[in-house]
């Protein structure tokens, strides 16, 4: 009982610590998608302005 | 660096260092709580995490009436980004706490109404992030997605009062300010306020993060917009 | 009193217009009674077991059937742009807006009072034992329903996805009446009166009808005006 308690209690702290990894990941993944974006946006009109 | 990106090393830094602080102390200083052992140690992130749950849609539901009566798109970023976090700790709040319930009760979910209201809480907040990708015009979303969020608001009071308003199975309200003192230990009390300082710390950060994506994301809407009028 | 009629004129509007066509009440009731013919599939009904599921399987079925009807409610008026039109006469849109929930509230109660006779007759329910009370929650509890329905409909009424969003929506929103009106009816048709620790589940549904009201009064004239 004593051993499970124990596993088990680190098993919740990961989780807790898992999650919100998993959504800074997912923010950082998604921060490199808008800068991808907006850096290919800005070029396409640049090169419009030009011509 | 801008002075924001520098705010936000500052409290992710200092939440970091806080966790820390905290994670020692309970796992390493306080003794084993006599009747649920080690367990009861998950107790310190599970409170905090709906403590920070609770403010976050708190922001998002004020943010959504502020939208609603200035019509400026810097409440809509608040209250989107809030409702994500909310989320995001609802999930921690709910994984962590079935966690607990498998050791002390022996099943990871039972329909009791506090837990039953919080997965509903959840429901209610995906269906806001879910209306918010099916609408397209910026003004359009931001009006209807504000108007959800107040009603959405009332699941997280009955969340909250649950415990008050049915006989649940979930374990009563802990903090003084609901119970009148002397239902934990001092030191156990003040931990909880504190891991809920540290969590609100890299809460606060998160929520700068994104709220900064989602203004570059205006702008990339906007850019988009140009490029299709060529 | 203006208030009044412009919501009656609505009312009576919804209601001939529905009549004339009956196309959603015609399909919320056949499916509320394919509904109560599949519940058979997925357990033996025995007359006990059955009266103390009672209350979850009647409001299921009312749940899915009313939302036909409600999903119906401003999608109705987007051809030829009526919607435009009613936001621009000089009926109030808290008008409007109740207008369209009682008119929706009375085809919802219609079918449930359709239902309840042949679910009694399905499963051998004798549900007459305390009709004033029977009808009181149903009443109460389907203006849950019809307030939280009515205003998820003006809300998603421009959704390119508006038939996947709003049960993704509405159906978590109308858990609080869901589940009050359940346990409510499970015991009145069991023949127990609502005393003690029950009075609460009535309390909740008068106040969450009272809450969701003055919310969809107050925010649905933001909703529908651009």
């Amino acid at each position: 009982m004593d051993e499970r308690n124990f596993t088990f209690m680190f098993y919740g702290l990961a989780a807790a610590w898992a999650i919100l990894a998993a959504y800074v990941v997912y923010l950082g993944a998604r921060e490199g998608k808008i800068r991808r974006q907006l850096e290919n946006l800005r070029r396409m009109l640049e090169e419009r302005d030009k011509t | 660096m801008g002075t924001r990106n520098k705010l936000i090393y500052l409290l992710a830094a200092l939440g970091g260092l806080l966790v820390i602080r905290n994670l020692y102390v309970i796992l390493l200083q306080f003794p084993d709580e006599a009747a649920q052992g080690a367990i009861y140690r998950i107790m310190f992130f599970h409170v905090p995490c709906w403590f920070i749950c609770f403010t976050a849609f708190l922001a998002a539901g004020v943010a959504s009436i502020l939208y609603l009566w200035k019509r400026r798109m810097v409440f809509d970023n608040v209250a989107v980004s809030a409702v994500e976090i909310g989320v995001v700790f609802t999930a921690t709040g709910l994984v962590t706490g079935s966690i607990w319930a498998r050791v002390i009760w022996g099943i990871w979910w039972t329909w009791d109404p506090r837990l039953t209201w919080a997965f509903i809480t959840l429901l209610v907040y995906l269906g806001y992030l879910m209306l918010r990708r099916a609408i397209d015009d910026p003004t359009e979303r931001a009006k209807n997605s504000a108007v959800l969020c107040i009603f959405a608001f009332v699941s997280v009071v009955i969340t909250y009062k649950a415990i008050d308003w049915w006989r649940t199975q979930h374990p009563g309200a802990v903090l003084s300010f609901r119970t009148g003192g002397g239902n934990i230990e001092p030191a156990w009390e003040m931990m909880l306020l504190w891991n809920f300082l540290a969590l609100g710390l890299i809460a606060a950060a998160v929520l700068l993060i994104r709220l900064n994506q989602e203004q570059v994301r205006r702008e990339v809407d906007g850019l988009r917009r140009r490029v299709h009028e060529l | 009193m203006r208030f009044l009629r412009q919501a009656g004129t609505i009312a009576v509007k919804d209601l001939k217009a529905e009549l004339r066509t009956k196309e959603a009440i015609n399909a919320s009731l056949s499916f509320a009674l394919v509904i109560l013919l599949l519940f058979s599939f997925a357990f033996d009904p025995t007359a006990e077991q059955t009266r103390e599921i009672s209350g979850g399987l009647l409001w299921l079925v009312f749940a899915f059937a009313g939302a036909l009807i409600l999903n119906r409610s401003f999608s109705r008026e987007q051809a030829n742009d009526c919607l435009d039109i009613l936001v621009a006469s000089p009926v109030s849109g808290a008008a409007l807006f109740i207008g369209k929930a009682v008119a929706n509230a009375i085809l919802i109660l219609a079918v449930e009072v359709v239902c309840l006779p042949v679910f009694g007759v399905f499963y051998n329910i004798t549900w007459t034992k305390r009709p004033w009370w029977l009808l009181l929650v149903l009443v109460l509890a389907t203006w849950g329903l019809t307030v939280i329905g009515t205003m998820f409909s003006a809300l998603t009424v421009n959704l390119r996805l508006r038939e996947l969003m709003l049960p993704v929506l509405v159906y978590p929103m109308m858990i609080p009446s869901l589940m009050a009106a359940m346990q409510l009816t499970t015991l009145l048709i069991a023949g127990e009166p609502v005393t003690g620790e029950d009075i609460v589940w009535l309390r909740l549904l008068i106040g969450f009808d009272i809450i969701f009201t003055a919310l969809g009064i107050g925010l649905v004239e933001t909703v529908l005006v651009n």
